[in-house]
């Protein structure tokens, strides 16, 4: 899985690419968000419209990213989720929880 | 009367040839190294066939091999061998195996004999290339034996038995490390591949110091001349005139089983070989086979030890998976079931420990609770979560902690040991004898509930799984179930279940099954899933636990 990291405003996106499941992937997704707290970007939206399948490590990741953002005082929402992914979100209660938007505009805005 | 001698000629597949004295009443063969005859093929038996000597003649015995003894072709149980009669044990090909009667052969005088017989005749031999090449070849040989699953102390004595024959020594040791660094002797054998008695053996310590703690191979050939001054007493002292001594050193084998890295300089062990007889005989081509040798040895113990490790894991997995069946299969038949409801459930656990628990409890009041959860991930520490897990909601409930309660300090706990990303999904329900039913649903999939009238509906509280925020409130949701209602709760090792095609079983398909099977009882149900998913599956190996309960009210008993 690639991510590749642009800008808006304070908010940082984190377009993701490729299947966000055990291995190499997740520990990216979370080695990236600690990195960016790190820089002081706490204002965090991870773009996952290219990103096919998720599995239970991957939902373990965004967890931990979620959490690691919300301890220094910062924000991490979920850009258009795939039909499966959007599933496992709600069956796993996460949609309660991670703000969604199927919409980029509207999700900048809403930090 | 004498008993007649007799011989066994072995040709290797590099053309080195050995040759057996058969010596003993009884002599062995097979795969184990206590065999007087070690064969290194997986075809053959640890212990496989004997040759016994009665009655004036040498009989092959098999004794109760796998893969059958034959003499000429023919497979034999028990059978008298003639001289250049040919063996085969088992289906090992690598070795050409021939029986000979000294009489008969002193006769024809067609004598064959391995270099080692004939070592005081050759004391003064100059090393030809022919032999340093038998030697590469014997050491090819060990390293091939290394690939069959032999136990750690098989490899050890091969190893010594390969050290004696390429330096053609008399004795050998290999002696390792052990908890208190000290070294200890674990492999003493002669030069007849036969152990050496007692626990401990005259030999040059001092050699075996320096080899050790230098972690540097010392080679001694000619011991009236010893040059080294930390050897020179001890080794005129024990009259040795050859000594070899390689320091074994540790290895770290990557993830690739290919690549090894050498770990530290510090030796475990050493392997030693020492002599009598032979003056300078050891050449700089035997001292590189044996510093090669002690390398292959401390990479194959290091390889055979991952082996039995992960043997011994698997042994724990499944020791774990016999105890998680048990208690799956155990808590809810202490559970009484009350005369409101029926309730079935059934656990299909997967190759693997799985991380699938359910639990039914007696509450006061003629209530009832149940649970069902999936703990994400496989293996030792799922199980373990999921055993912990359950104890902690069967005491929980059994204090009469309201549901919301139970399930937000099972969470908290599940938080605070967040060491990894560990997470369960929970249905967690109580049934009224009037039909109440409360329940939560954290992140698991949803419980189908069908009404007796045939609608259908999920149970859902979208609370977010357990494990991942300790922030969470678990708010319950309630609904009132009446007689002939079923509720059907379910572990994604169902909906998931997956065909040849690998499409998933799926929740449309469950749904539809639970309306057509209203009319069942909650055990009938139960089984008509588990048919169809079975069916669905054809066999195939799933990779998750399938976990399946139904739960139907019961019609109200008619009035007096």
């Amino acid at each position: 899985m690639e991510i590749q990291l642009r800008t808006s405003g304070s908010v940082t996106i984190l377009d993701l690419s490729g299947n966000l499941t055990i291995g190499r992937s997740e520990e990216n997704l979370r080695e990236t968000v600690k990195r960016l707290i790190d820089e002081e970007r706490r204002f965090l939206l991870l773009n996952l419209s290219e990103v096919p399948a998720i599995d239970s490590s991957g939902i373990g990741a965004m967890i931990k990213s979620f959490t690691s953002v919300m301890e220094a005082n910062g924000k991490l929402k979920i850009l258009k989720p795939s039909r499966m992914a959007r599933q496992l979100l709600s069956i796993t209660g996460l949609l309660s929880v991670l703000d969604t938007y199927d919409d980029e505009t509207s999700a900048v805005s809403s930090f | 009367m004498m008993q007649k001698t007799a011989r066994l000629k072995i040709v290797n597949r590099f053309g080195v040839t050995r040759s057996l004295p058969l010596g003993n009443p009884v002599f062995t063969i097979g795969r184990k190294a206590e065999n007087d005859l070690q064969l290194l093929s997986d075809s053959v038996s640890r212990q496989h066939a004997e040759i016994v000597y009665e009655d004036d003649a040498y009989y092959l015995v098999d004794i109760g091999s796998k893969r059958g003894t034959f003499i000429n072709g023919q497979q034999i149980v028990r059978c008298a061998l003639q001289h250049l009669d040919l063996i085969r044990i088992g289906g090992d090909e690598d070795q050409q195996i021939t029986f000979l009667d000294d009489t008969i052969e002193r006769a024809s005088a067609i004598f064959e004999s391995s270099p080692r017989l004939t070592l005081t005749q050759q004391a003064d031999r100059v090393t030809s290339a022919n032999e340093e090449l038998q030697k590469l070849a014997r050491f090819i040989e060990v390293n091939q034996a290394f690939k069959f699953s032999l136990t750690p102390d098989d490899v050890l004595c091969l190893i010594v038995d390969a050290a004696i024959e390429i330096t053609q020594a008399e004795r050998g040791f290999l002696m390792l490390r052990n908890a208190a660094g000290d070294l200890e002797f674990k492999v003493a054998r002669d030069d007849n591949r036969k152990w050496l008695e007692g626990a401990d053996f005259a030999m040059s310590r001092s050699v075996v110091e320096e080899a050790f703690k230098q972690s540097r191979s010392v080679i001694i050939n000619d011991s009236r001349e010893v040059a080294l001054s930390f050897a020179r007493e001890s080794v005129r002292s024990l009259d040795l005139r050859s000594i070899a001594c390689i320091p074994l050193r540790r290895f770290q084998m990557s993830e690739n089983m290919d690549a090894t890295t050498i770990l530290k300089r510090d030796a475990v062990g050493v392997l030693y070989v020492d002599s009598h007889i032979i003056g300078g005989t050891i050449t700089e081509t035997s001292i590189k086979l044996l510093e090669s040798l002690a390398f292959e040895a401390t990479k194959s113990l290091e390889s055979v030890r991952l082996m039995h490790e992960e043997r011994e894991k698997k042994q724990i997995e499944q020791e774990l998976g016999v105890a998680r069946q048990v208690q799956v299969a155990l808590s809810p038949t202490a559970f009484k079931v009350p005369d409101y409801f029926e309730i079935a459930a059934h656990n299909i656990p997967s190759r693997y420990v799985g991380g699938d628990f359910y639990d039914f409890i007696s509450l006061r009041d003629n209530r009832s609770a149940f649970a069902l959860g999936d703990v994400s991930g496989k293996g030792v520490a799922a199980g373990l979560l999921a055993a912990m897990a359950q104890g902690a909601l069967q005491a929980q409930f059994t204090s009469n902690m309201p549901l919301a309660e139970v399930v937000s300090s099972l969470n908290k706990v599940l938080v605070q040991r967040s060491d990894s990303n560990r997470f369960i999904t929970l249905f967690c329900a109580t049934l009224d004898p009037d039909g109440h039913f409360t329940y939560i649903n954290a992140g698991h999939n949803l419980p189908v509930l069908a009404r007796a009238n045939g609608e259908t509906e999920t149970l859902t509280t979208k609370s977010v799984l357990l494990g991942a925020f300790d922030f969470v409130e678990y708010k319950p949701r309630q609904t009132r179930l009446t007689p002939g209602d079923v509720v059907v709760m379910y572990t994604d090792g169902v909906t998931e279940a997956v065909d040849a095609d690998s499409q998933m079983f799926g929740d449309e398909r469950l749904e539809k099954l639970v309306r057509e099977s209203l009319s069942l009882s909650a055990e009938e149900i139960k089984q008509r899933i588990l048919d169809e998913v079975l069916n669905f599956t054809a066999g195939l190996p799933q990779g998750d636990d399938i976990t399946l309960i139904a739960l139907k009210m019961k019609q109200a008993p008619p009035a007096p």
